[in-house]
């Protein structure tokens, strides 16, 4: 596990997912609301290329070194915040 | 899975290999211009009626089957095929040399044959042993090898591909169109991109290898696409109707990875696409400069009048900050690997544009005698042609492997990681020091640790304020070095603002605003500014400790100097140096131009290494 100082821990999957929503929220410039955590990152409008910067909001946040292309083979936002958070559990979903 | 921990058994695996290879290296002691020279020496002088020969060829739109059977017959595809697979590929600047040497020739020749390595590539980056060894006997035995991942309707946009790869029975089938592929009718092996979800995504491709002696008829070439360079080229495509291929043997990497493999081999071959251009503009100074010192004009030469002479200096100036920047990226494939996800785009995009716009200023410079065919205005038959060729030949590198529009994309969509790193510096790592350090032995490269994005952003120029501050330090000892010291201070301020501006981009937006396309092009400006001021800094005691380079262009950072001279006209519109700044510019852009006269007259590549040609082996 590589994790730095002051980084964020979840306390849950959810709190993942929440956090997610804020990241995509962020990029596309619209209301949290409208993120469904369920549809592919794709269709939320984060392109195959684009998507691939979310890994260095993980690492900042969480200090989790991941592939860049951790986005394309968990493509949603629930699928994702699950891997992340076996992740950073040590493998615990 | 645990990306961190694979990633640190990576790292530490690595810096063994590290070790293992500076003993090795010290061994035996080779630089890239030794692999140049060696090049040069089994080529032979270039014999005048060459160019001749070429250019009928090239009238006649014929293949230049006879260059590429010369350099089949010295080997230089071994120098394709990494070491750990059988081949002579130890270092990519080596391999790059070579090729410049040969595009220095003819690019035609460089491009008809160095199109194997693109071939061949993702298989070093993603291929199982057992197909590295099929494809490194293939390539070494002389066996040309395409790249197909274009289409006709859709151009760069790979995720569009309508290429499939479906399952048949316990075999995948292959049907569809490439089009626009270099080696597509001589190729006899083609790695083709092909959807094997029917829904896309970046995980719905595979990369097959698709060997023409089982495909038969399933593998029809398209007729040869008529060019304005490179005309002898077998650009073309080709139809897929039913090949069917085993789905592992087959397919190069894990199923779905198809699109990411391609992006890590873009990242390598983007990187050595620089060299062609390097070797296009040796070509056009070498005719340029015999031509500047040559003709003479009001009882002096052109080169006496002060405009002539300072076009020929700048474009020169222009050549060795490419050099510097394209050396830098190369090295780092070895040692920086997670960060040439940057430095590819920026070096692809920088080199051939900055190349054109040299060649074009060239070309105003010999007036009438580049439009006439016949560049040194001697006779007008034997060696027609030269200048003219040079630049319609070299119109292709800013097209193919990713075209400029492309490359300025890449580097859009890593706005967001940029600001942030912009926004939280770290130290960049020991990597980036040893890429700038020519005199620092290379651990071997590895593919495996080529990153698709550059998480920490680019340590070139977070690294850039502290390089101006070790600038000046080593100016308050040595005053010639002030101005340039000055000079790099104020390329940190700017590339400072230029990052605070991508920081404060809109994210993602739907379409791509042009002014971002700008922050990206003057983004590269800055990179390559950065990597002379850091390849200055860590090389200049190392190269005149060992005369690699030309004293004149490294004594008090002479060519630093005028590269940053010519980085700073990009990066700001109406750039005018002061008239004190003037001054001391005028000191070194004279002192360029004598050196690349030298060069030129002793058969040298206008370089900042020494490096000569077969006329002086």
């Amino acid at each position: 596990m590589n994790t730095s100082e002051s980084t964020a821990r979840p306390a849950d999957i959810d709190e993942v997912v929440d956090w997610l929503i804020e990241r995509v929220a962020e990029y596309r410039e619209i209301p949290a609301a409208d993120v469904d955590p369920e549809v592919p990152l794709a269709e939320l409008g984060l392109d195959s290329v684009y998507v691939l910067s979310l890994c260095g909001d993980v690492e900042d946040h969480y200090g989790l070194v991941v592939e860049p292309t951790v986005a394309w083979d968990h493509p949603t936002i629930d699928a994702l915040a699950k891997h992340l958070h076996a992740e950073l559990t040590g493998g615990a979903s | 899975m645990n990306p961190a921990a694979t990633d640190h058994a990576t790292n530490a695996a690595a810096d063994n290999v590290t070790d293992t290879a500076a003993d090795a290296a010290t061994d035996t002691v080779s630089t890239p211009a030794d692999a140049a020279e060696d090049l040069e020496r089994r080529l032979g002088p270039v014999d005048p009626a060459d160019a001749h020969v070429r250019d009928l060829a090239d009238e006649r739109e014929e293949f230049p089957q006879a260059d590429v059977d010369a350099l089949d017959g010295i080997g230089l595809a071994r120098h394709y095929v990494p070491v750990e697979h059988g081949g002579l590929l130890r270092d990519y600047p080596s391999t790059a040399a070579m090729i410049r040497a040969v595009a220095g020739r003819d690019l035609t020749m460089a491009i008809a044959h160095g199109k194997t390595f693109l071939g061949a590539v993702s298989v070093w980056v993603a291929g199982s042993g057992e197909q590295a060894a099929r494809v490194a006997g293939l390539v070494s035995a002389g066996v040309p090898v395409s790249w197909g991942l274009t289409e006709r309707g859709h151009g760069s946009d790979l995720v569009a591909g309508e290429v499939t790869a479906y399952p048949d029975g316990d075999r995948v089938r292959l049907d569809g169109e490439k089009w626009l592929i270099n080696n597509a009718t001589r190729g006899g092996l083609v790695t083709v991109l092909a959807r094997s979800d029917p829904a896309g995504g970046p995980r719905g491709f595979d990369l097959y290898l698709v060997d023409r002696r089982t495909a038969g008829d399933s593998y029809r070439p398209l007729p040869k696409v008529r060019t304005l360079g490179i005309r002898g080229a077998d650009i073309s495509g080709f139809t897929l109707d039913g090949v069917l291929l085993d789905p592992d043997a087959d397919r190069v990497g894990a199923p779905g990875s198809g699109l990411e493999t391609v992006m890590r081999s873009l990242q390598l071959t983007r990187t050595l696409c620089a060299t062609l251009s390097l070797g296009a503009a040796d070509h056009g100074l070498a005719e340029a400069a015999h031509f500047a010192a040559d003709r003479r004009l009001y009882g002096r030469p052109l080169l006496d009048l002060p405009a002539a002479g300072r076009t020929l200096a700048e474009c020169y100036a222009d050549h060795l900050l490419h050099e510097a920047f394209a050396t830098l990226a190369t090295r780092a494939i070895h040692t920086l690997p997670g960060e040439l996800g940057i430095l590819a785009p920026a070096v692809k995009y920088l080199v051939p544009v900055g190349t054109e716009q040299l060649l074009a200023r060239l070309r105003r410079l010999l007036g009438a005698r580049a439009w006439l065919r016949d560049v040194r205005g001697t006779e007008v038959s034997p060696g027609v042609g030269v200048f003219q060729k040079i630049e319609r030949d070299h119109r292709i590198v800013s097209l193919f492997d990713g075209n400029t529009v492309v490359n300025l994309n890449s580097l859009v969509s890593q706005f967001p990681l940029l600001g942030r790193a912009h926004r939280r510096p770290r130290p960049a790592e020991a990597g980036l020091y040893r890429a700038a350090d020519l005199g620092a032995p290379l651990p071997p490269a590895d593919p495996s640790r080529l990153r698709l994005m550059p998480t920490r952003g680019a340590g070139l120029l977070h690294d850039l304020p502290a390089a101006a501050a070790q600038l000046a330090e080593l100016a308050a000892e040595n005053g010639r070095l002030t101005p340039i010291a000055e000079s790099a201070r104020s390329l940190a301020e700017r590339t400072g603002e230029l990052l605070e501006d991508v920081a404060e981009q809109p994210i993602v937006p739907p379409d791509v605003p042009a002014h971002a396309f700008d922050l990206a092009r003057r983004l590269t400006w800055a990179l390559a500014g950065a990597a002379a001021v850091r390849l200055w800094l860590d090389s200049h005691s190392h190269v005149s400790r060992t005369a690699l380079g030309p004293e004149s262009l490294w004594t008090d950072g002479r060519w630093l100097h005028a590269a940053l001279d010519r980085v700073h006209t990009r990066l700001v519109a109406g750039h005018r140096p002061t008239a004190d700044e003037e001054r001391a510019l005028e000191e070194t852009y004279a002192a360029l131009t004598g050196e690349l006269l030298r060069q030129t007259a002793g058969h040298r590549f206008p370089s900042l290494l020494h490096t000569r040609r077969a006329e002086a082996l």
